[in-house]
């Protein structure tokens, strides 16, 4: 099977220290309000401690993506050898049908270019043979890159809690569950 | 609460009021000669007219509307390549339609054809409204929305161009849509409260919503007392019935909740 | 302006199109083509070197006040900063920096930098007016003069300057005081002097592992600190040591990102963490478990410290104080001194009470009493300044001749003074740093007349805000040298534009883990910024033109020559190293044995480990680590004011790319206190005692206990808030030995909070 690329999500791992989202945004210097790559807390049906657990997200790169589907003018492509769905903005009339589109909230509205525009997985970085930005900033390497096709953590999951399940677009981010403590709160409270 | 996205709701609604006006025309010509219902001039200009002002509307939506011509190249898999498409043909059949309106020669064919075209439309534009980031709307709702629409804002307007002994045919057609509508409007939030989180908080937020209720009031339950009280259409209804629809559709854009708001608690 | 910046300068300002730039640099560089249409070639193993090659590379570090002083790389193109890693060679920084040091290459360009001096007309106006810097050292120089010759001295000139940029050459500040005399001096550490003099009691100075053995631990006690937020490079050693089967106990008042991922979280009384520890040394006795062969071996004072617990202090009486139940404090001390070794951080916040230095030292005596000190994996892990050991050239500066000063104890001290013992007749004068606002208010023969501010931000730092504005009233004349309008540039009577990082040359050091990084200047000041010890050097030639021989600072500064002169054979040693020029390749670890204290020489009067110590008797405390009560309550409920992930005190938060991660300040409220006083989350409430108020929304989480409010401490640009608002200068127990002064006592705060 083709390469496939993702992310894989430990949010067992992962501190929440957003190091990920703003890697992305050193990067890639985003106009201030859009943001490619954010942590979203937990809410405490899923994780009882309020934020402190998070997922972190940019673009799932989707095998079948909707936002390349949806694209009047065909803005969106997805490359053969590995996957990663690649947003031209140079095409984009800002039409904001893919920001419509996306489950995940993936594109963005850019309001100074008046284009969306999304995470494509730095593969200006891949292509060099480099870590995306994201993914080399992790300090605890929660956040990394995965091939969905090779990934064999059998302890992992496509939808967790809070992820909502979209087998049609089939997201290429895997999860492991954050974990709690033995708690001893105060006897004297 | 997304933005209200007004280019987009004049585009729609001004969009499915010209299908409205041209089906229903066609309709009429169906029931009786064809060629001699009512004033087909005024009638066909005034679908035209308004298709072109919801195209006009729908650049304001754009970035760069000076792309919009490069909106056709992705029909294998936009829906929204394809309205722009079947909305084109649509408008061209207008055209033709007028042209031989103009010159006196009323076409059944193309009048049916126009018809046919505005209808495809209406599906494949709502297809383009029906994403999965909106499970509220990622089903057969939008279709069913956006025919109600054009019957609504098409057999109200009607009264303008159709001769006056077409208004009962008017008035059922109108009548039964409102109530059709009215039934559909109350109950689907309620559906969707039985639905997943997004689709739940989609029905809290129309439910709660003042426009909400001031729109059923005016766009439907007026109306229908009108229709019932009446038997007839007057000219100030199908303003009216415009009024509510755009309401409806300021609704279904700015109320209609997106999946990834929900981003971290349980779906 | 225009004529300071290219054109190119100025459009990164802008930060347009910044990603099709980066990709036309890319193209240009020849790494790669893209077809119309979008799928590319691919490419071959060169184009890993070719994108690097496609820019200049620096060498920075970061200079804040962090445990992780990260070593970066930074992506220089056509002389713009465009965007930063971390290093790969530092197997602590691993390559990351953190959401803040991401955040440079906006800082650097940050529309909100001030950009050249200024003079604020009518102080809290806001009425600025452009000067140069001509204009602006001759009016600094005027007035230093005009207090010389109205005091006879300068003891009326003070300096603010704590951890905002913590570059050796960065001491400059203080050298450029001693250059013009001998001026006041804000002493002290706000940060961890009560834990420093403490571990200087026990062991004769402050001396932690390498924070990368901490994956030889077995146990790993995490006590009032919070890695997860404030050291997060230190967290895959934990995570790493409980892989291989560590139970990892954090013990904290509030349920912290790092309590999250442990094994165990205590929810403890805040200020009660002495009792705990003793509770625990209790209990080990009881059961046998101390290592008896080390402490005869390497302490003294054991005997009395054995009496003490003997007849003091019980199991169960510690778990009444600390809230702790009295089985899991028996079982973890049990399993910690089982585990061998047994690691214990001991976090900054922890100490920040009346009582602090005496809680250190008792869970430095745990740490003692069951073998844990001078080994791998092990310790009562604090700090350490062992890779400190620069020349201090910028810093050691004699004043002019005739000088005079104040007459009295030998001069001021901070915890980074190196200078040694000065044999002088006059010194500087010491003051409080703790104590701020209340030292200049109550400052006499001569009054403190003008205040000069570096590397610090007393209005968003300093305690007692409405104190401190009081205090800044009386001041003739103030001189802040900074990069944002702060809540003190808005007091300032002249601000003065420094340099980020990026802008000069200097050298980091770091007081957690053992790498040192060189940090080389990526670009040109941006506008009229200069360095701290580029203004320096501007006040002497300024001081000098008026009066000569007024100051000694030399009046022309390269900042890589002074750079340059900090390093001394003792570092290259320590580091591996011919020369600094090394360091351009990356940064070095220090060649340091990763346990401290494995030659369990300790630097106390007796050479051994002091569970009894005199000097600490002497000094006015207790002998042994004795139990000290908490400061009474002073409110309903305690007011916690500890660190936030997204900023270093009052740095980083202002940015916009910040806000869009963290846009406002919440206080943190148990939701039974809330519903108690009709507040639910969301809501805008006040918070407020009897030093002031402070108004924002309410965020409700059981992560606190029911007693507490939290909120962070930061500045939001835009925004009034300002935790000093609430909190005072109650002093720590300890301090003064050390660092000059007493610590402060910022989580014994209390007050309340109620609907507006």
């Amino acid at each position: 099977m083709k390469k496939q690329l993702g992310f894989f999500i430990d949010a067992r791992r992962c501190i929440g220290c957003f190091t990920c989202a703003m890697a992305c945004k050193n990067q890639y210097n985003q106009e201030p309000g859009v943001v490619w790559r954010t942590l979203y807390p937990l809410g405490e049906a899923v994780y009882p401690h309020r934020e402190r657990a998070f997922y972190s997200l940019a673009c799932n790169h989707c095998r079948r993506p909707t936002c390349l589907e949806v694209c009047p003018v065909n803005a969106y492509s997805k490359r053969e050898k590995d996957g990663v769905v690649v947003h031209h903005q140079d095409k984009c009339i800002g039409c904001g049908n893919c920001i419509r589109s996306c489950p995940y909230g993936a594109p963005r509205y850019n309001p100074v270019l008046k284009k969306a525009e999304k995470c494509s997985l730095c593969w200006e970085r891949l292509d060099a043979g480099l870590k995306p930005a994201c993914v080399l900033s992790c300090p605890v390497e929660a956040l990394q890159l995965l091939d969905v096709e090779a990934f064999t953590r059998v302890d992992a999951v496509q939808y967790p809690p809070g992820f909502p399940a979209f087998p049609k677009l089939d997201p290429s981010v895997r999860f492991v569950a954050p974990r709690q403590p033995i708690v001893f709160l105060r006897e004297d409270l | 609460m997304s933005g209200m996205e007004l280019p987009l709701v004049v585009f729609t609604v001004l969009g499915q009021a010209a299908v409205g006006i041209v089906l229903l025309s066609a309709v009429r010509q169906w029931a009786g000669h064809p060629g001699s219902e009512g004033n087909l001039r005024a009638e066909w200009i005034v679908a035209g007219a308004l298709l072109f002002l919801a195209f006009v509307a729908s650049l304001f939506h754009l970035g760069h509307p000076t792309g919009a011509f490069r909106t056709l190249v992705h029909l294998r898999t936009s829906w929204l390549s394809r309205e722009v498409l079947l909305f084109g043909i649509f408008g061209i059949l207008i055209l033709a339609v007028l042209w031989g309106v103009l010159r006196g020669a009323f076409s059944g064919v193309l009048t049916a054809l126009a018809a046919l075209a505005g209808v495809l439309a209406l599906w494949v534009s709502a297809m383009a409204y029906a994403p999965p980031a909106f499970p509220a709307l990622h089903n057969g709702l939008p279709i069913v929305f956006f025919l109600l629409t054009a019957v609504l804002v098409g057999s109200s307007g009607a009264v303008y161009f159709a001769p006056p002994e077409k208004e009962a045919l008017l008035v059922r057609i109108l009548g039964s849509a409102l109530v059709v509508g009215l039934v559909l409007y109350l109950v689907v939030p309620w559906v969707w409260l039985s639905g997943g989180t997004v689709m739940r908080m989609t029905g809290e937020a129309y439910y709660a919503s003042a426009l909400y209720w001031i729109r059923l009031a005016v766009g439907f339950v007026l109306p229908i007392l009108v229709l019932a009280l009446s038997r007839r259409i007057p000219l100030w209804l199908p303003v009216v019935v415009l009024a509510g629809e755009v309401m409806g559709r300021i609704l279904f854009f700015s109320h209609v909740v997106h999946s990834a708001v929900n981003l971290g608690t349980p779906y | 302006m225009k004529e300071f910046l290219s054109e190119q300068v100025e459009k990164a300002i802008g930060c347009p199109m910044t990603r099709r730039r980066f990709l036309k640099g890319l193209l240009a560089a020849g790494v790669l083509a893209s077809a119309p249409g979008g799928l590319l070639r691919p490419l071959d193993t060169e184009a890993a070197v070719a994108f690097e090659e496609s820019y200049q590379v620096f060498r920075n570090a970061c200079p804040r006040n962090c445990y992780d002083t990260c070593s970066l790389k930074t992506f220089v193109k056509d002389g713009i900063v465009r965007f930063i890693e971390g290093a790969p060679e530092s197997t602590f920084t691993a390559g990351g920096s953190c959401v803040k040091g991401y955040t440079y290459p906006r800082r650097v360009y940050s529309p909100d930098r001030i950009k050249f001096p200024m003079k604020q007309e009518g102080r809290g106006s806001g009425n600025w007016k452009r000067i140069s810097w001509d204009e602006a050292m001759e009016t600094i120089a005027g007035k230093i003069i005009e207090i010389k010759e109205k005091d006879g001295s300068l003891l009326g000139l003070a300096l603010s300057k704590y951890s905002g940029n913590f570059s050796i050459t960065n001491y400059g500040v203080e050298g450029m005081m001693s250059s013009l005399g001998y001026t006041t001096r804000l002493v002290g550490t706000p940060c961890w002097p009560a834990g420093i003099d403490a571990q200087n009691y026990d062991m004769g100075d402050m001396w932690c592992n390498d924070p990368e053995d901490m994956v030889h631990s077995r146990y790993i006690i995490l006590w009032g600190v919070n890695p997860a937020w404030c050291s997060i490079h230190s967290m895959k050693y934990i995570y790493e040591a409980q892989e291989r089967g560590a139970k990892v106990v954090v013990i904290d008042p509030v349920f912290t990102q790092t309590a999250a991922k442990a094994d165990m979280y205590w929810q403890v009384k805040t200020a009660s963490d002495g009792a705990l520890a003793l509770g625990m040394a209790r209990h080990l006795l009881d059961r046998g478990l101390v290592d008896r062969n080390w402490i005869s071996d390497h302490s003294v004072g054991f005997p009395e410290f054995e009496a003490y617990l003997k007849e003091q202090i019980t199991l169960e009486w510690a778990s009444r104080e600390s809230g702790v139940p009295a089985a899991q404090i028996a079982r973890v001390a049990e399993e910690y001194a089982g585990a061998k070794p047994g690691a214990i951080w001991i976090g900054y916040g922890l100490q920040r009470h009346t009582n602090g230095g005496h809680t250190v030292r008792a869970i430095d005596a745990l740490a003692a009493m069951t073998g844990n000190i001078g080994k791998v994996g092990g310790g009562a892990r604090y700090g350490h300044l062992q890779t400190w050991g620069f020349n201090y050239h910028a810093m050691i500066m004699a004043p002019p001749e005739g000088s005079k000063g104040w007459v009295g104890k030998t001069g001021p001290m901070g915890e980074f003074d190196f200078a040694g013992q000065r044999d002088a007749q006059y010194s500087d004068r010491a003051i409080n740093i703790n104590k701020t606002a209340q030292e200049l208010l109550d400052a006499d023969n001569p009054p403190v007349r003008m205040l000069w501010v570096s590397c610090k931000n007393p209005l968003s730092q300093d305690f007692d805000r409405n104190k401190m504005l009081k205090a800044f009233n009386k001041l003739e004349m103030v001189v802040v040298v900074d990069q944002f309008f702060t809540h003190t540039v808005d007091l300032a009577d002249i601000v003065l534009p420094v340099t980020t990082l990026f802008e000069e040359w200097t050298v980091n050091a770091s007081y957690w883990h053992y790498w040192v990084g060189i940090n080389e200047q990526a670009i040109r000041p941006m506008y009229e910024a200069k360095s701290n010890i580029e203004i320096a050097a501007a006040l002497s030639a300024a001081m000098n033109r008026l009066s000569p021989g007024s100051c000694t600072y030399p009046a022309q500064i390269d900042t890589k020559e002074w750079m340059v002169k900090e390093f001394n054979k003792g570092i290259y040693d320590l580091l591996g190293i011919e020369s600094w020029e090394d360091l351009r390749k990356g940064p070095r670890k220090a060649r340091m044995p990763q346990a401290s204290w494995h030659d369990l020489r300790f630097k106390t009067p007796s050479g051994q480990y002091e569970f009894r110590s005199e000097l600490c008797e002497e000094h006015g405390h207790k002998a042994l680590p004795e139990f000290i009560s908490p400061r009474p309550s002073q409110g309903p409920l305690r007011l916690l004011t500890p660190h936030c992930k997204f900023n270093i005190h009052s740095q980083f938060n202002n940015l916009d790319w910040m806000r869009d991660f963290n846009p406002e300040p919440f206080v943190y409220v148990h939701p039974d206190t809330a519903r108690g006083k009709g507040i639910r989350d969301g809501d805008r409430v006040r918070v407020f005692n009897r030093l002031g108020e402070m108004r924002l929304k309410a965020r409700l989480t059981n992560n606190v206990p029911r007693d507490v409010l939290m909120m962070y401490e930061a500045w939001f640009s835009g925004n009034e808030y300002n935790c000093q608002n609430l909190v005072d200068d109650e002093p720590a127990d300890m301090g003064a030995y050390k660092t000059g002064a007493p610590g402060v006592a910022i989580h014994d705060q209390f007050a309340d909070v109620a609907r507006i």
